[in-house]
């Protein structure tokens, strides 16, 4: 039994222009003690996957699908009809999270308290979730703090979150997230503030806390270097999809969809001549609250068929590990339903 | 000089040798009183020199928490300098009054770190990106809402998003937000914070060329901070690399990246993340060992000294010169003349190696 089993999940917003389909039918697995990478466009419903397997949708979001088990347990957001169900996964959630289940936001400003002082906030959770005294609390703080690398952690106690820099807070925010020994931890973008040897030493700690205790992570980015160095496995989102599936190797020497094909290419590293154009992928990403009938990436394919504007792409298996969701993999005509 | 530079006329992405900014010994302290009897001082931004010329990129990089966002906000004057001179375009803006400065506020923008907190919740898009139009009394109404809609595009949002609000959109997408606002005035200089981190790669690439469409149309002149080296040293021209609130090293971009010199850069630049898994598992990396020193309390000589795998004795007790070797400044003992003569050239990498199979 895998740790965390997600299928089918769907999460749409109300908004005053319609309907926004931000997740649509994702489902994938995470093991105990591994690394999955989650990459996608900005927009593609990355955070908005892992606020709804958190339970901390905006109050205009809505599960419409999908099951969640998470440790044996099941947390399925959606089909909560009665009062009673809703506030029996409220509690469920309130006792996993910040304790089995841990989140290192993007934006650390979100999640500090701006007029609480940085150890108060490291204490309280430690506090809240293990029996200990606050002095056990405030050593146990200190100790995450110096792992984390945060230079004369007593000092830094008493002070206040502007005054740390944005690389530091976010270095307090994993620190926060280790404290209770989640078995999950769902990183949000949580090494793009950071500069690289610091982020090095963060990667090499999120490595060592995943072999030591077999806490699993989700590691979300836009970095392919944070994957290619970290990760075991990737899952490409595109248009609120998981578009492609693979084991790290799998997605960068064996990829297959044409978005994956893109955003290789769209690498940059200092090994590069300055003077080589970069290459983005052209075009916008789609319009959530108007998707295509057929693939998302349509408009911005190069490979674009008739097929494709039709009718959703089919995922094909490659390996057990490795899937994709495109027509230009699916010879089986069977497959297609419309004429 | 003044003269002749009137008759070159900027064309398609050149270096225009003619300085915007010239800043000098700047230095930004910030005051920390609590539960101490003295005033300490965060020294986040100690003693810093440099120039940027029209349509040129200076990059920086370093260490989080070394100061560059301090440095770039007390360029803009959103802090005060604590001491030092910063020359816009030979006038001295250091002290100028906040009516003074108006005029300079236009030319001088900034893209922020943080595309949440920049923008304001309660105003719809359109109005965000109009709002510095309408403060500086900029176009009429309705031209206005034409350049929203053409800004919109330029950053690969869609002109009907005009109505929505920030909270719809994403990290990304709130960033691009921030950099149509920035670029509605028309600026001269803009200090970027970094602007693309919050951004997936492929935008990330389209908005690194957007800027550079922009410097080679315009002659706008960056100063951009960023962590991906990479993205950093495709845009640059010349890069500072900062350490505790000092520039440590400075130079022609290719040519740090080639071959760095201070021991810090060194560290940075082999720390970097490939992205290919099989040069991944195989790159060796400098792992700095060593207390992180702390910007309220820095070591008494050389600001790297407690985590340098080359510090001497002379290191522990005086701050390095910049020595400065053609176009490029390097503060270090290691490249002082004295040490020079010992080594044959410029390469410390046989201690490096040596240093590594210990
Ligand atoms: N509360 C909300 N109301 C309406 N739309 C929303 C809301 N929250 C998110 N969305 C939309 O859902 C989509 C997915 O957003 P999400 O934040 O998951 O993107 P992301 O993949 O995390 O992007 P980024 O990399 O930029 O953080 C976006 O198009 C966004 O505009
Ligand atoms: N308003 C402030 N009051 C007190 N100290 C501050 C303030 N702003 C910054 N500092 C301190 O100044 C130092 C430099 O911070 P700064 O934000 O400039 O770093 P940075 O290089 O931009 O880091 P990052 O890459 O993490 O954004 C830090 O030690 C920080 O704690
Ligand atoms: S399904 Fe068609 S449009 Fe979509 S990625 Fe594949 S080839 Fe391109
Ligand atoms: S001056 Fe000394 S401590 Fe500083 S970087 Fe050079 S060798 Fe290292
Ligand atoms: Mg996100
Ligand atoms: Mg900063």
């Amino acid at each position: 039994m895998s740790l965390l089993e997600i299928n089918n999940l769907t999460t749409q917003f109300k908004t005053n222009q319609g309907t926004v389909s931000a997740l649509r039918d994702v489902s994938y697995q995470v093991e105990a003690g591994e690394v999955l990478g989650i990459v996608g466009e900005s927009g593609s419903g990355k955070s908005v996957g892992m606020l709804t397997l958190m339970g901390l949708l905006a109050s205009n979001g809505r599960v419409t699908s999908g099951t969640i088990k998470f440790d044996g347990e099941d947390i399925s957001p959606s089909n909560l009809d009665s009062k009673k169900k809703r506030n029996d996964y409220e509690n469920k959630m309130r006792a996993l999270r910040g304790n089995k289940m841990s989140m290192i936001f993007q934006d650390p400003m979100t999640f500090l308290n701006p007029v609480l002082k940085i150890g108060i906030q490291m204490t309280e959770g430690i506090l809240a979730h293990t029996k200990c005294t606050k002095a056990e609390a405030r050593k146990r703080a200190v100790e995450l703090m110096k792992q984390v690398g945060i230079p004369s952690p007593k000092n830094r106690f008493e002070q206040y979150p502007f005054e740390f820099s944005g690389g530091m807070r976010q270095r307090i925010i994993i620190a926060i997230a280790l404290a209770c020994n989640p078995k999950l931890i769902i990183a949000d973008e949580p090494t793009t503030a950071l500069d690289v040897t610091v982020q090095a030493q963060i990667l090499e700690l999120i490595k060592k806390i995943t072999k030591d205790t077999g806490t699993a992570v989700i590691m979300i980015t836009h970095d392919l270097g944070v994957v290619a160095t970290l990760c075991d496995r990737i899952a490409i989102m595109y248009g609120g999809k998981i578009v492609e599936e693979g084991t790290t190797d799998e997605i960068f020497y064996k990829s297959k969809h044409p978005y994956t094909e893109g955003l290789l290419k769209s690498i940059n590293n200092s090994e590069k001549d300055t003077s080589e154009p970069l290459i983005p992928i052209p075009g916008t990403p789609p319009d959530l609250l108007n998707l295509p009938k057929g693939c998302a990436f349509m408009a911005r394919c190069p490979y674009t068929m008739k097929i494709c504007k039709a009718q959703q792409p089919v995922t094909t298996k490659y390996s057990k590990t490795h899937s994709c969701s495109c027509w230009l993999y699916c010879m089986d005509e069977s497959y297609i339903t419309v004429s | 000089m003044k003269v002749i530079s009137q008759f070159l006329r900027f064309d398609g992405g050149d270096i225009i040798n003619e300085k915007l900014l010239e800043v000098k010994d700047v230095c930004k302290y910030f005051e920390v009183k609590r539960g101490y009897k003295e005033p300490q001082y965060v020294k986040a931004v100690n003693h810093v020199s440099f120039e940027i010329n029209k349509g040129e990129t200076l990059g920086l990089v370093g260490e989080s928490g070394c100061g560059k966002s301090s440095l770039g906000r007390t360029l803009l004057r959103i802090y005060e300098p604590t001491s030092g001179s910063i020359k816009y375009r030979g006038d001295e803006i250091t002290h100028l009054s906040k009516h003074r400065l108006l005029p300079y506020r236009k030319k001088i923008q900034m893209i922020f770190q943080d595309p949440y907190a920049s923008l304001n919740a309660r105003l719809t898009v359109g109005e965000i990106i109009a709002e510095p139009m309408v403060i500086h009394k900029m176009y009429n109404p309705k031209h206005r809402i034409e350049r929203v809609q053409e800004l919109l595009k330029t950053v690969g949002l869609k002109p009907d998003h005009i109505r929505r609000y920030p909270h719809e959109f994403s990290g990304g997408q709130r960033q691009r937000i921030g950099i149509a606002r920035t670029l509605a005035l028309d600026p001269e200089f803009i200090v970027c914070d970094e602007p693309i981190s919050a951004l997936d790669v492929s935008i990330q690439a389209q908005v690194i060329n957007l800027l550079e469409k922009i410097q080679a149309e315009r002659g706008i002149s960056y100063l951009f901070i960023a962590h991906d080296l990479g993205m950093v040293k495709h845009i640059s021209h010349r890069i500072g690399v900062m350490y505790l609130g000092h520039i440590v090293e400075m130079g022609p971009s290719n040519e740090i990246y080639r071959a760095p010199y201070h021991p810090y850069t060194k560290a940075l630049l082999s720390a970097e993340p490939i992205p290919d898994p099989k040069s991944a598992r195989t790159k060796k990396r400098i792992l700095l060992e060593g207390e992180i020193p702390s910007p309220i309390n820095p070591p008494k000589g050389c600001p790297f000294v407690t985590r340098c795998p080359y510090a001497m004795e002379d290191c522990q007790v005086a701050m390095p010169n910049s020595y400065k070797f053609g176009d490029r400044l390097v503060a270090c003992f290691l490249y002082s003349p004295r040490r020079l003569r010992q080594r044959e050239n410029f390469s410390i990498e046989p201690l490096l190696n040596k240093k590594q199979e210990d």
